[in-house]
């Protein structure tokens, strides 16, 4: 998984009838030089490309949160889903020492 | 699959129930001269992987699945391999 900002939320007027009433969140990926230490996210959004991410977990804007994407998003669903992106973890601490080379 | 270093941990206490119990290191790709290719990745690691060390990365959902035991689980990257040696041509 990748680890993000979520910077905002989607609502969905019409929506396939399996995804009605399902949250959608805005996530901003991390670069490399996000994932600093701590908690706290540098401000402003980073160079990847945001994306919409399907959340069960009640991701909320300002959070860090770690998201799979591929066919592997649409495993939790009983019926096929075209999902390509899911909240897999909200984040409560990251550890990173990036090494000099 | 990838050759990546492990360089820090994700602590996450709402997560998918199928990660319970795993680790999950943040890994950054490297390439053979061990410089950063890439976003870092959070794989799960059942091996016990530490902090410099190099691993194998693999993408296949099917395969992280069944280690993680749930068929339903969203579960993709995870570390196969501690790399012990690698040998590559010279390359940039």
């Amino acid at each position: 998984m990748r680890l993000g900002a979520v910077i905002g939320r989607v609502t969905l007027g019409k929506t396939l009838p399996g995804l009605a009433g399902a949250r959608w969140l805005m996530v901003s990926p991390f670069a490399r030089e996000h994932y600093q230490r701590g908690r706290q996210t540098p401000s402003g959004l980073s160079q990847e490309p945001s994306l919409v991410v399907y959340d069960d977990l009640g991701g909320g804007v300002g959070e860090t949160i770690g998201f799979i994407e591929g066919r592997e998003a649409s495993s939790p669903f009983d019926q096929p889903t075209p999902i390509d992106a899911i909240n897999a973890a909200l984040v409560d601490e990251i550890t990173f020492h990036p090494s000099s080379i | 699959m990838l050759l990546a270093r492990v360089e820090g941990n994700v602590v996450a206490t709402r997560k998918h129930p199928s990660f319970q119990g795993w680790r999950l290191l943040i890994c950054q790709p490297i390439n053979t001269a061990g410089r950063p290719q890439g976003t870092p990745l959070a794989a799960l690691d059942g091996l016990g992987a530490a902090m410099r060390q190099r691993v194998i990365l693999s993408s296949d959902g099917a395969a992280a699945r069944k280690a993680v035991g749930d068929q339903k689980s969203p579960a993709r990257w995870m570390i196969i391999g501690i790399v012990d040696e690698s040998q590559a041509e010279d390359s940039a």
